[in-house]
């Protein structure tokens, strides 16, 4: 196999291989716990992954010395069968992490892990430590078709459109590499997020114009640097819902220094910022969008999901929630029921510091109690506006 | 023993809530019945009303007590009505206060109030809560707070019907009061018109998504039981019926669903790995339908599933006459 690496500006293949004693994929892995590393490597080893996360095997079937593997301390197993009971027998073991880890790193995956075992190591790590990434709010905002084609001038959000955007993934993705990001080496992938109505979008953003495996650290360890910036990001698309989500960059290397973190990790979500819309954007259909930032900043996924999601607590927090309450006493309003309602509850339902007299309930501003849904703005006679119009 | 006992108990009390609730209906539906009426305005001048006390015995109410009795009767009657008109006209208005203490305008807030009809069941109403936050007493709307789900065009509505009033000074200073320097601005506002606009989304909404649900049954999907039952039923059949099983088998359709927040698209799936597209307008009305298969577009079974339907309900039609 010729080793050419050619400028290209395609994303970067599920199936390209980083080597296991890659820092970056070390890193990744070793954020794990001793059961999430056994349940993401029995999850490598189901039948529909093993395509792009083919362990290490033996490959003389029929010769049955085992000489080969006495020096070995971890002999390559048979079939990915086998190694499926090995990893059930560990979970059912008291073991170290570290066990497991060098298990996979050194033994059943040591010619190396691909882009898609490294996010699916990641996206475990999400799901056990879901405040682990600091979420920013989008919304999705219209834009007025341009009414000069000579003359473009800037364009302005429509206040009267009726458009509610629709987000195609495979188009998305496609839109989002080729025409926004050719210069960013990147590996995409999705996932349903386990408990909330959100897809979730991995980046793993690799500053190589070279995609192969040589340029994804490959080299015998002298080209490292590739990975020393490489970052990750989310972005979360709730169900039905016209925001989106996006994380803050992480590096992925413990060498990264604190000066390179700030002002790149920014740079780069402006890229997405600016380029986000571009990709949900069908200029032939005149459908132009763009992302306006709704001042809500929080590392709780679930509350992002309760304000900007699809339900009806957008725009009805605090001390509104009766309204949209569907599950609680009055859930079920139907103007067939004709008993006469008890009188209704105080609004205010700040629950504990309430009850114990540390706050008046009724004295306390609005803003105060979750109604605007921003985390950022000002806050002037009494009312609050969101950074920069936010808010509702 | 012991859990014999608990159900019982348990027994007894589903069936104490059960009584208070049917106590509450018949309290609710006597109160306001011409002769109870009748009872508590007449007995004020001429005979006595008897009251049930808590031991057994009658008594004649007192004057507060029937006071008491007359106000609860007024209100029943207030919440009849009230729930008279949600019924039938689906769409009213309410007065409500914000909790807020800096709240605009005094707190003061109409509410406009949505009633759905899904499955033969009033869903949860929707809530669009207004005030007046335009300052020199503008008695110009804004949409406040609601309930209103993310896939209905709410700020749209609210940006063609409910403009802002004209800023003092046009546009000097540049306002920020609603970040939408729109074309609408200074235009007359005309509430009766947003509120049936957007009760019109709404009602489409919930038919396009009624008519995803009628599709779904009309397929017989998410009863794959029963056709695996069939298939083994049929095993003993000659080559002929049993080529043309496979064919029904193949062209079955595994899967229908809104592939997009408005529910305005949905995927369709067949068993033989086919999926198709198909696009509905805001009533239903079939807009195109793509099918691909593994040759690329399939326009044939594109045109089995339709057979000249032009809306989404002749093909659930179809589909239930096929099956």
């Amino acid at each position: 196999m010729p080793r050419v690496s050619v400028p290209t500006t395609a994303r970067l293949p599920s199936s390209l291989r980083v080597p296991a004693s890659n820092s970056a994929a070390l890193k990744i892995l070793s954020r794990l716990s001793r059961s999430s590393l056994l349940s993401v490597a029995l999850d490598w080893l189901d039948d529909n992954n093993l395509p792009l996360t083919q362990p290490y095997l033996r490959e003389d079937e029929y010769e049955d010395d085992d000489d080969a593997d006495a020096d070995d301390f971890y002999p390559p197993a048979r079939s990915p069968h086998d190694l499926r009971e090995l990893y059930i027998s560990l979970q059912a073991r008291k073991g170290s992490r570290r066990e497991v880890l060098d298990r996979i790193t050194e033994g059943d995956w040591r010619h190396g892990l691909t882009l898609y075992q490294l996010a699916m190591a990641d996206l475990q790590y999400l799901h056990d430590h879901p405040t682990s990434q600091k979420w920013s709010a989008y919304r999705i905002q219209p834009l007025q078709p341009p009414q000069d084609p000579d003359n473009p001038s800037p364009p302005k959000p429509d206040p009267s459109s009726l458009t509610i955007p629709r987000f195609h993934p495979s188009t998305f993705l496609r839109t989002l590499q080729t025409q926004i990001l050719p210069d960013i080496k990147a590996h995409y992938n999705f996932d349903a997020h386990r408990s909330l109505p959100l897809l979730i979008l991995r980046i793993f953003v690799l500053d190589s114009p070279y995609n192969t495996a040589a340029a994804a650290g490959g080299g015998g360890g002298g080209n490292l640097t590739n990975f020393d910036s490489a970052r990750t990001v989310y972005i979360a698309f709730p169900h039905a819902s016209p925001h989106l989500f996006i994380s803050k960059p992480t590096t992925t290397t413990t060498a990264s220094s604190a000066s390179s973190g700030g002002g790149e990790a920014k740079s780069l979500r402006n890229l997405l910022v600016e380029g986000i819309p571009k990709a949900l954007s069908r200029p032939l259909r005149r459908e132009r969008f763009a992302l306006q930032g709704t001042g809500l900043v929080t590392r709780n996924l679930a509350e992002m999901v309760e304000r900007r999601g699809a339900g009806r607590t957008n725009a009805a927090g605090g001390g509104w929630g009766w309204y949209a309450d569907e599950k609680g006493v009055r859930a079920r309003e139907t103007p067939l029921d004709l008993v006469l309602p008890s009188p209704p509850l105080s609004v205010d339902e700040e629950g504990q510091l309430v009850e114990c007299g540390i706050i008046d309930g009724e004295r306390m501003p609005g803003w105060m109690t979750g109604e605007e849904g921003v985390t950022i703005g000002a806050v002037r006679n009494g009312r609050i506006r969101g950074h920069k119009g936010s808010g509702l | 023993m012991a859990s014999n006992l608990d159900d019982e108990i348990e027994e007894l009390q589903a069936k104490v809530s059960s009584l208070k609730k049917q106590l509450r209906i018949q309290t609710s539906a006597l109160i306001t019945a011409p002769s109870t009426r009748q009872l508590l305005t007449q007995t004020a001048q001429t005979a006595t009303l008897t009251l049930p006390r808590k031991d057994g015995a009658v008594s004649d109410a007192t004057p507060q007590q029937k006071q008491a009795l007359l106000s609860q009767s007024a209100l029943q009657q207030a919440h009849n009505q009230q729930c008279l008109y949600r019924a039938c006209a689906t769409l009213t208005t309410f007065r409500a206060r914000d909790p807020d203490p800096h709240a605009v305008d005094g707190g003061a807030i109409l509410g406009l109030r949505i009633e759905v009809v899904s499955r033969a069941k009033f869903l949860r109403p929707y809530y669009v809560l207004l005030n007046r936050p335009y300052p020199g007493g503008s008695r110009h709307l804004r949409v406040h707070r609601h309930t209103v789900p993310p896939c209905i065009p709410l700020a749209g509505l609210a940006g063609r019907y409910l403009p802002p009033p004209p800023k003092a000074g046009q546009g000097v200073g540049g306002g920020d009061e609603d970040g939408g320097g729109g074309g609408g601005q200074g235009k007359r506002q005309d509430l009766a018109r947003f509120a049936r606009a957007l009760r019109r989304e709404v009602v489409r909404y919930h038919h396009r998504l009624g008519v995803v649900a009628d599709l779904r049954k009309a397929a017989a999907l998410g009863r794959e039981k029963d056709v695996e039952a069939e298939a083994e039923a049929d095993e003993d059949e000659d080559d002929e019926e049993e080529a043309s099983r496979l064919e029904r088998q193949q062209n079955r359709l595994v899967d229908i669903t809104p592939a997009d927040a408005e529910a305005k698209q949905l995927t369709i799936e067949w068993a033989d790995g086919r999926t198709g597209r198909l696009v509905m307008g805001d009533d239903g009305e079939i807009v195109k339908l793509v099918v691909l298969g593994e040759n690329g577009r399939d326009r044939e079974a594109g045109r089995d599933l339709l057979g000249g339907a032009v809306r989404v309900e002749d093909v659930v039609k179809r589909l239930v006459a096929l099956a």
